[in-house]
This record gives structure tokens, C-alpha cells and sequence, in this order.
């Protein structure tokens, strides 16, 4: 089990490699500093700004000295926009908000779409599944946009209107546990519906596709309860696409996070680097898109080992 | 190609009804795209043109009296401002919006008219709280009566293009929904169009090689899109925009089209790299070998068509990928950045829902809801006619 985790984790050293290669390089394609001096800088300040960031030095050694850094854990350097902060400080403040939006949405998301699958593919054929097929579909094919608009003018904005107190709020974020429902909660219902479409119509295609295996039909046959062959038989056969399921919505989670965050104003890793790519603050969008991609990277590992572990017949070699 | 059309799996898609009307429907946009690329059915410029007051219902639905009585003095201005001019017959010969011109008339006429018409506006507006005065509604309709005299209302071809103009209200500029919405079709379309195709070409040509010739190919393809795909989509392209900000593609659709297309070609890629694993060790490739083809020939002519019905599937989900993420980097203010996109409007449609004005954001969405359904349509019948042990 460690062999293989430190196995997959020489593997994907390349591939990070060529990540952070793959951005540093796109963002130096277009000037950086002159993009965040302006046009109208001078040579001088050009360069006293080049060197003092280090960008006057050639690329290989930029790119050595940020990988360092990426593994080292240690982002000292300062941000552009906001001198005398440093890039560490912004990304620890920023991940507490992001993961206080994902981690819900991914669970209740996950949660629902697997029982309303379940139930989809119980009634398979049935008006109540093609309802729900339909609704998926329709629901698929509206912009998460609209979603979070029309969500938070009804959710924010009418039902305060109606109720006369303040449920949720408009936008904002302050930190705690006992805030969360007030300024977390609309955002992580809108990701939730709008998740729905895409899984639920995944989780019902594999549930449909199980119900057809003959353990199922042995199981009825020895007169097992039809909620024991639900949630028992068919749901841990089901596993191994569910967590694939689950992991690859991980990115678009944080996109969609990216997106909640922008709108809500919830000071979140996705509305930061928004932020920083609008003010063109080069470190920030480095380090940023790093953690990102390490992110990513760490789901890929997890899932691998998450399929040995819910499947037996899965042999981490 | 024939025999293509008489496959079974050919058969099957066009014996999909619902299938073929999302195709129609498809083709109408495409259709639309055509003739504003071609025929300039609407220019950028129209696009930006004022038609009316600000954020009026569509179809032609009355307003709250309040905004009529502020529609009406609208109207009542621009006549105003244009007798105020320097050269006053000029200005007026100028239709101040798109179709509506003002009406001729001697100048003693007009400017007595607006005099009027001022005097009854000046009456009305001081009462207060109008909107709660239905005894002040004949009134209003009288204002709006003179006001209307005022204008020479267009007749004929151009009344019919005026009205289209106005049948989904006007914005919070002004400006026409209906003409915006529809010059955001040929916007997503070219993107999907252009990014869809090039990355399924790419891809396929990509997968298809590393699959087949394997060895150090393999190795480069499968790290390519491992790196590519280890990046969150919404950040690799933004970070790619913001590659393009500050150059001479800027503003142009560029940036967005080489962003999607450095994003997409992955699924495409790895779908085909799968298929074409499968496909390699078929007896008729062996047999292709064993004849002594090259094997380039063997790649092109016998892999690549078998694995058409892929491309197709994912030509058309990579499509709904392109409109959707367009219309998500045009809301942050990174993808169209000139002329309007359904991005754009429901951007400044975030605005004017807080006051309760539907109309933009409606008229976006259900003109991209159309065709996003059409395509999920398209993709599920090309799914189930070609690939149906697909999940």
C-alpha cells in the first residue's frame, strides 16, 4: 500500500513538473511587469522592479528557485498588488472559505444525487424516472450563471423581502461556525441543485446498469427486502464509479466554487486568483494555479487508493 | 461515405425524432450565424444602438405608470434636445433611434406640440406616488398619445424591423435585447464551432498516434494530458486569457479560441488513445500489416474512420463545453470582450435583477437554453446510436 502511494507519487513528479513549467511559461509570455506597470512606465522602473523580483534572472533559474519554493511549502515572496504581504498569508486566509463551500456541496451533492439515482433506477422506465431524466436534462442545459443569479436574488433577496428577517445574506463572508448558514448556505444550496443535473443522471445509468447483474436477481430470489438490495447489494457494487464520480467532479467543484465565490464575494482561493489576474499580481496567480494543480493531483492519488479500499478485487501493485 | 450513411447506427440516430427536430433546431442557429457572418443581418454597430428608453418590457408589455410617465419624458427630451441644437431641421432629419424618426412638420407646429405635450407631462409628474393613481391612467395614455405624434413612426419593412427590435425590451442603455441576443449566437457558435472542431481533430490525430505507434509517442502524449488536465479547466484558461491580455489579439475572439482548444483536445485524446488500443489489435489491422501498408496509411485509412463515431459524440459535447465556458469567461470579463455575448448580458443583467427587470437575463438564458438542450439531445441519440454500452 505505501510502495504503491510513494510509486504514484514518483509518477505524477513529471507531471508537476510540467504544470508549474506549462504556467510560469504562459504567464511569461505576455511581459508581466510591463502588464502591471502600464503602458506608460519608464525603462528605469522596469528594470528596478525586475530585479527586485527576481524576473530579471533567466527562466531556468526562476523556475528552479519556484520549485523550491512549491516544495518547501514556503511562499515568502510578496505580493505585487499588495506590497508587504506575503503570498502565504493570502493563500492560508483564502483556504478556509473555499473549503467551507466545497466540502459541503460536495457532500450533500453526492449524497442526494446517489438516492434520487437509486430511486431513478428502482422505477426505471416508470413516469417518475423519465420526470426526473427530463429534469436533469433541462436542468443541465441552464448556465450555472443563471443559477447563482436567479438564486440569489430569491434566496437573498425576495424570501428576505417576504420573511421581513435576514435569512441569507446577499454577499459577504465572515468567519466562524455559527456565520456559516447565513453566508455559506445559499451558495452551497445553488451548487448543489446545479450539480444535481450531471449527477444524478450518471449515478442513474450505473444503478440502471447494475440492476440488470445477476447478484441482483439471486438476491431477490432469496427474498431479500428491496431497500436491502438497494442500499446494500447494488450501492457497493456501485462504488467504483461512484468514486470516480466523485473525484472527477472535484475540479469542477472548484470551478464552480471559483464562480460562487466571484459573485457571493466570499474571499475564497478562487475569487483571489480572479482577483490577481485582474490586477495582473504574477506571484499570486503562480502560487495560486500550483495549489490547484497539487490538489488535483492529490484527489487522483486518493481515488486510486479509495478503489482498493472499497474493492476487494482491486490490488494496489 | 454511402456506406457510412446506411449504417445501422446511421439508421438508428435519424429514426430518433427528437434527435432530428435538436438537429433542425441546431441548424436554424447555424442558419442565423450564417447570415450575420455573410449577410450582415445585424452589424456590431447595431448591436450598441440605443432603440428606446431604459430596460422597457418585451412584447410590448406596459410598465408600472412611473415608468411610462418616465418613458414618455424620454421621448418628449430627445425631441427637445434635437430643436435645441445649433442646426435644429438637421438634428431632426437624424432618427435619434434606429427606425424611429421625428415626424416633419413645420418647426412653429413642433415646437407649439412639445409645448403641450411638456405642459400635460410637467402636470402629471406632479402628482405624487403615481403608480397607486389608476384615475391617472387616461392621462398617461394621452401623454403617450401626443408623445407618439411627435415621432413618425416607421411603416412597412422598417416598422417590422422596429418592432423585432423591441419585442424583448431594451436594457438598462437602451439598447435592444432581441438584437443582442441574436448577434450572441453567431458569437457562441463560431466559438463552438471553431474550438470543438480543432480540438477533436487534434486530439483524435494525438490520441490515435500514441496509441498505435506506443513506445516514447505514448509516453510524451499520456504526460501531455496528464499536465493539462491536472489544472483545474476554470483556472488553465484564465490563466491563458491572461496570456493574451496587452497583445494584438486582444479584443478579437483569439485568446478564447486558443484557450478552449489548449483545454479541450484532452477528452477527445484519451477517449481515442482507449479506442484505438482496442481497435490495433483487430484482425483486419493485423491483416493491414501483414499485406505490408504503411503504417501511416493503416493510422489514417483503416483506424482513424473506425473511430468517427467518437468524434462525433464528443464533437458534440465538447460544443455545449465551449458555449457554456464561454459564456462563463465573458461573465468575469476575460473572454468577448467586444460587441455582446450571452456572457456579457447576463453580466449586466446581474444589475437589473436587483430591480426586479427580467428581461435580459431571460432572454440570454432561454436562447442559450435552446441550444445547450439540442446539443445534450444531439450527444444522448449519438450516444445511443453509436456507443450504446457507453454509461
Amino acid at each position: 500500500m505505501w510502495a504503491y502511494i510513494f510509486r504514484k507519487l514518483i509518477y505524477n513528479i513529471p507531471i508537476y513538473l510540467g504544470i508549474i513549467l506549462l504556467m510560469m511559461a504562459a504567464l511569461r509570455v505576455n511581459d508581466p511587469i510591463w502588464a502591471y506597470l502600464g503602458k506608460y512606465a519608464n525603462q528605469e522602473r522596469y528594470d528596478a522592479f525586475a530585479h527586485q523580483t527576481g524576473l530579471d534572472q533567466p527562466f531556468v533559474v526562476q523556475y528552479a528557485s519556484f520549485l523550491k519554493d512549491v516544495f518547501q511549502l514556503n511562499f515568502s515572496t510578496e505580493s505585487w498588488d499588495k506590497p508587504g504581504v506575503e503570498v502565504g498569508a493570502i493563500l492560508k486566509r483564502a483556504i478556509v472559505p473555499s473549503l467551507a463551500l466545497t466540502v459541503p456541496a460536495l457532500v450533500i451533492t453526492s449524497v442526494i444525487s446517489i438516492c434520487i439515482g437509486l430511486l431513478a433506477s428502482f422505477y426505471r422506465g416508470s413516469k417518475i424516472d423519465q420526470g426526473l431524466v427530463i429534469l436533469a436534462v433541462l436542468g443541465m442545459s441552464i448556465s450555472f450563471l443563471v443559477y447563482i443569479i436567479i438564486g440569489q436574488y430569491f434566496g437573498a433577496y425576495w424570501l428576505n423581502q417576504k420573511m421581513e428577517t435576514e435569512l441569507f445574506a446577499i454577499a459577504g463572508y465572515e468567519p466562524g461556525l455559527l456565520n456559516w448558514p447565513r453566508y455559506c448556505l445559499l451558495p452551497v444550496l445553488i451548487s448543489v441543485i446545479v450539480a444535481m443535473g450531471y449527477d444524478t443522471r450518471f449515478y442513474r445509468a450505473v444503478m440502471v446498469e447494475e440492476c440488470t447483474r445477476d447478484y441482483i436477481t439471486t438476491a431477490q430470489a432469496k427474498g431479500a427486502s428491496r431497500k436491502k438490495i438497494m442500499f446494500v447489494h447494488m450501492l457497493k457494487n456501485a462504488m467504483i464509479p461512484i468514486i470516480t464520480r466523485i473525484m472527477i467532479t472535484l475540479p469542477f467543484l472548484i470551478t464552480g466554487s471559483i464562480l460562487l465565490e466571484w459573485y457571493f464575494n466570499i474571499p475564497g482561493m478562487g475569487r483571489t486568483l480572479l482577483t490577481a489576474i485582474n490586477a495582473k499580481d504574477c506571484p499570486i496567480i503562480q502560487v495560486f494555479t500550483a495549489m490547484f494543480a497539487a490538489l488535483l493531483i492529490c484527489t487522483n492519488i486518493l481515488t486510486d487508493i479509495l478503489y482498493a479500499v472499497v474493492d476487494p478485487r482491486v490490488r494496489l501493485s | 461515405m454511402k456506406r457510412f450513411l446506411q449504417s445501422r447506427g446511421v439508421r438508428k440516430f435519424r429514426r430518433n425524432k427528437l434527435a432530428m427536430a435538436a438537429l433542425s433546431v441546431i441548424s436554424i442557429y447555424m442558419g442565423v450565424t450564417m447570415a450575420i457572418l455573410g449577410f450582415d443581418l445585424f452589424t456590431l454597430s447595431e448591436t450598441s444602438e440605443r432603440v428606446g428608453p431604459n430596460t422597457t418590457p418585451g412584447f410590448f408589455q406596459l410598465s408600472s405608470p412611473e415608468k411610462r410617465l418616465q418613458d414618455c419624458e424620454f421621448y418628449i427630451d430627445l425631441v427637445d434636445s434635437a430643436m435645441n441644437r445649433s442646426n435644429p431641421e438637421a438634428a431632426i432629419r437624424e432618427s435619434p433611434l434606429a427606425e424611429l424618426t421625428i415626424a416633419s412638420m413645420p418647426m412653429e407646429e413642433r415646437e407649439e406640440k412639445l409645448d403641450e405635450t411638456w405642459a400635460l407631462y410637467e402636470e402629471i409628474a406632479d402628482t405624487e406616488n403615481v403608480d397607486e393613481r389608476p384615475d391617472l391612467l387616461p392621462e398617461i395614455e394621452k401623454l403617450e398619445t401626443m408623445t407618439a405624434a411627435l415621432y413618425r413612426q416607421p411603416e412597412g419593412l422598417a416598422g417590422k424591423v422596429y418592432q423585432f427590435r423591441r419585442c424583448l425590451g431594451t436594457d438598462r442603455q437602451g439598447r435592444s435585447i432581441m438584437v443582442r441576443a441574436v448577434y450572441s449566437i453567431k458569437v457562441a457558435i463560431l466559438i463552438g464551432l471553431v474550438t470543438s472542431l480543432i480540438s477533436v481533430i487534434f486530439g483524435s490525430i494525438l490520441g490515435a498516434s500514441a496509441a498505435f505507434f506506443g513506445g516514447w509517442v505514448d509516453h510524451i502524449v499520456i504526460w501531455l494530458y496528464s499536465t493539462f488536465s491536472s489544472i483545474p479547466n476554470l483556472v488553465l484558461l484564465t490563466v491563458l486569457v491572461y496570456m493574451f491580455t496587452g497583445s494584438t489579439f486582444d479584443g478579437t475572439l483569439i485568446p478564447v479560441y486558443a484557450a478552449f482548444c489548449m483545454t479541450f483536445w484532452i477528452g477527445p485524446c484519451r477517449l481515442i488513445r482507449g479506442e484505438v488500443l482496442k481497435i490495433r489489435e483487430l484482425e483486419y489491422v493485423q491483416a493491414a500489416t501483414a499485406l505490408g501498408f504503411n503504417r501511416f496509411y493503416i493510422l489514417l485509412k483503416h483506424i482513424l474512420p473506425n473511430t468517427a463515431h467518437l468524434m462525433f459524440i464528443n464533437f458534440s459535447l465538447l460544443f455545449i463545453g465551449a458555449i457554456k465556458s464561454e459564456v462563463i469567461l465573458s461573465f468575469l470579463g476575460l473572454g468577448v470582450k467586444k460587441g455582446p455575448s450571452w456572457g456579457i448580458m447576463i453580466n449586466q443583467a446581474g444589475q437589473e435583477v436587483i430591480n426586479g427587470f427580467f428581461w435580459q437575463i431571460g432572454a440570454a438564458t432561454v436562447f442559450m437554453f435552446v441550444l445547450v438542450l439540442c446539443f445534450n439531445i444531439l450527444t444522448d441519440a449519438l450516444q445511443d446510436a453509436f456507443d450504446p454500452k457507453h454509461v
